[in-house]
């Protein structure tokens, strides 16, 4: 039951996202480039952040002097 | 934020002195949010249809549209690609929401042909059903006369037996039937002037009767949002044109004021003569024309008024007289009164109404006078008999009752529409009521859900509106009753909320202080 209402809640998001940014025109196939497209750059931008936040933050913290 | 306005007046007089009536209009300005999100959606889509053109260009992709032959390719090319660029790309993918086939009377419920699109909108199929019993919220239908049935329909059988369907021939040679002399005359007395003439096309009454009124030398003021049969008219004419602030009288007095005191731009010669052309409600917007601060104006400065009346006549007003009669004023004052039938006389055409010495003139000089074929004595007769009847000479109350219900409706349906929180543009009283979408995949995905739940609406996108303010457009129609509206109201809100059009960004409190 639970399951079925987040499925209909993912599913209406994913309607709302489709008419904003006109991808309910396109055709199957352009969605799927353009999902494609968003989803590895997005992809890219998360595993950057994941890969570099460590040294980041030591870095800040080295810089305000709470850490050697 | 919304700006309700009532009647201002800097110049002249204050406006409030001229209205016998509130004037209350609102055009909510455009949330920033929405019109971002709706130029990144017009970006995506101009994208990927520079991606298809490639495609296509290079023969991966099959090409529907109109080419040259092989033959041609070397000659000045026959079809400017770039051109049609927002009709192949964006007006194809949504195409289904318009040209919908009828196969019914368009009262207030429709009978639509079921049609599907194997291949994108490219071409369709029938499927062979019938959608049956669609709530009509699209047809200009606003005082129900759209039937088949009948006092009015009667009438114009009974004149289809007596004299056949084609005139074959013009108003000047053979064509002038007793039908039309006796609907002319009831025209002008509907109208309260002193004469009337018919066309056969409500488009071709302004395109082709503007030039015949002004020409070189003179000067044409015409409103921003103007229809195109009056801006086609006016260019045709060879007048200069100036067009001033969409229902602005501050812009239209400052322009008179110039062009009485600069004259012609290099000789500064005196114009030959002033046009000022305005129309009664303008369909896209649903404003209604400030009438009385317009004649105020013209008999200040010596203009002429041209009115077109053709979505007011019929819908606006106590006797359902257009516009003069909706804010008390003298028809004598409009020069010139334009106006059709297809709107709330269920018939086809336009007329002019004047003084005689006018409408003798333009029955001689009118290119549409005098070329054009004249109107079948059927549409005629639907003419005369719905004019009678809304004039209440067929002895039944069965116009005022239409007239007052059409009013009704309309508050009604205004008053629920901006209670549940669209955006809704134009004036309380007018009839046509225009719902902003602003995303362009909202404006085929609310003409196809609307059609799923059996209400045939029409939306409408760029060019015929600014290009992130596309609307929906709904026409009330004196044929509805209440329980259409509210079925219709309440699948309206379902879909408003399906697809977050509820843009509106405060309630509306003010329509309970009105209650006439």
């Amino acid at each position: 039951m639970a399951f079925e209402d987040v499925w209909k809640k993912i599913s209406w998001l994913y309607y709302q996202y489709i008419l904003v940014t006109a991808l309910y025109m396109l055709e199957p196939w352009e969605r799927a480039i353009f999902n494609s497209i968003l989803i590895s750059v997005a992809g890219m931008a998360v595993y950057t952040g994941y890969v570099f936040m460590p040294q980041h933050i030591m870095a800040i913290l080295q810089y305000f002097e709470m850490v050697q | 934020r919304a700006k309700p306005r009532v009647g201002t007046f800097r110049y002249m007089t204050n406006g409030l002195g001229l209205y016998s009536r509130p004037f209350i209009e609102s055009f909510e300005e455009t949330p920033m949010l929405v019109a971002v999100l709706t130029y990144m959606g017009y970006g995506i889509l101009t994208i990927f249809g520079y991606l298809r053109d490639f495609l296509r260009d290079w023969k991966i992709e099959r090409c529907h549209v109109a080419r040259e032959r092989e033959e041609q390719r070397d000659f000045v090319p026959l079809y400017q690609d770039f051109e049609n660029f927002y009709t192949r790309n964006l007006y194809m993918r949504i195409r289904d929401s318009w040209n919908r086939p009828i196969c019914s009377v368009p009262g207030a419920k429709v009978d639509l042909v079921e049609r599907v699109s194997p291949d994108y909108n490219w071409t369709f199929d029938y499927t062979g059903k019938v959608v049956e019993g669609v709530i009509n919220m699209g047809s200009y239908n606003y005082l129900g006369f759209a039937e088949n049935t009948g006092y009015c329909a009667d009438a114009s059988a009974e004149v289809t037996m007596k004299y056949g369907v084609g005139v074959a021939s013009t108003r000047q040679e053979m064509g002038n039937l007793d039908r039309h002399e006796e609907m002319e005359e009831l025209v002008a007395k509907f109208l309260g002037v002193e004469s009337a003439m018919a066309f056969g096309m409500g488009f071709a009454t302004n395109s082709m009767n503007i030039p015949a009124l002004t020409g070189k030398g003179c000067l044409i003021l015409s409103d921003e949002l103007n229809h195109a049969s009056l801006v086609l008219g006016a260019r045709l004419s060879g007048s200069t044109i100036r067009v001033f602030k969409h229902n602005n009288m501050q812009s239209l007095e400052k322009m008179l004021r110039d062009a009485i005191v600069h004259g012609q731009p290099r000789t500064h010669r005196p114009w030959k003569k002033i046009l000022i052309l305005v129309e009664g409600i303008y369909s896209m917007e649903g404003s209604i024309v400030r009438l009385p601060e317009v004649i105020a104006l013209k008999k200040r400065y010596r203009a002429y008024l041209y009115l077109d009346e053709a979505h007011s006549i019929g819908a606006l007003g106590p006797g359902g007289r257009g516009v003069v009669d909706y804010f008390g004023l003298d028809p004598r004052d409009v020069d010139v009164m334009m106006g059709t039938f297809t709107k709330s006389f269920g018939a086809a055409g336009g007329y002019i109404g004047g003084r005689k010495e006018l409408l003798e003139y333009l029955r001689s000089h009118s290119h549409s006078a005098v070329y054009a074929a004249s109107m079948s004595p059927p549409v005629v007769e639907q003419i005369i008999a719905s004019m009678k009847c809304i004039m209440g000479e067929d002895g039944t109350t069965l116009g005022r009752d239409r007239v007052q219900q059409l009013a009704e409706n309309t508050l009604y349906f205004r008053r629920r529409l901006t209670e549940m929180g669209f955006i809704i543009y134009g004036n309380n009283d007018s009839p046509v009521v225009p719902m902003m979408l602003y995303m362009p995949a909202k404006i085929g995905a609310f003409g196809r859900e609307m059609l799923k739940r059996n209400i045939g609406v029409v939306v409408v996108g760029f060019p015929a509106t600014p290009i992130i303010e596309s609307r929906a457009r709904f026409c009330i129609s004196a044929a509805h009753t209440k329980d259409m509206l509210d079925t219709a109201l309440s699948v309206i809100s379902e879909v408003g909320d399906l697809l977050q059009v509820k843009y509106s960004r405060h309630k509306r409190l003010i329509y309970d202080q009105i209650q006439d």
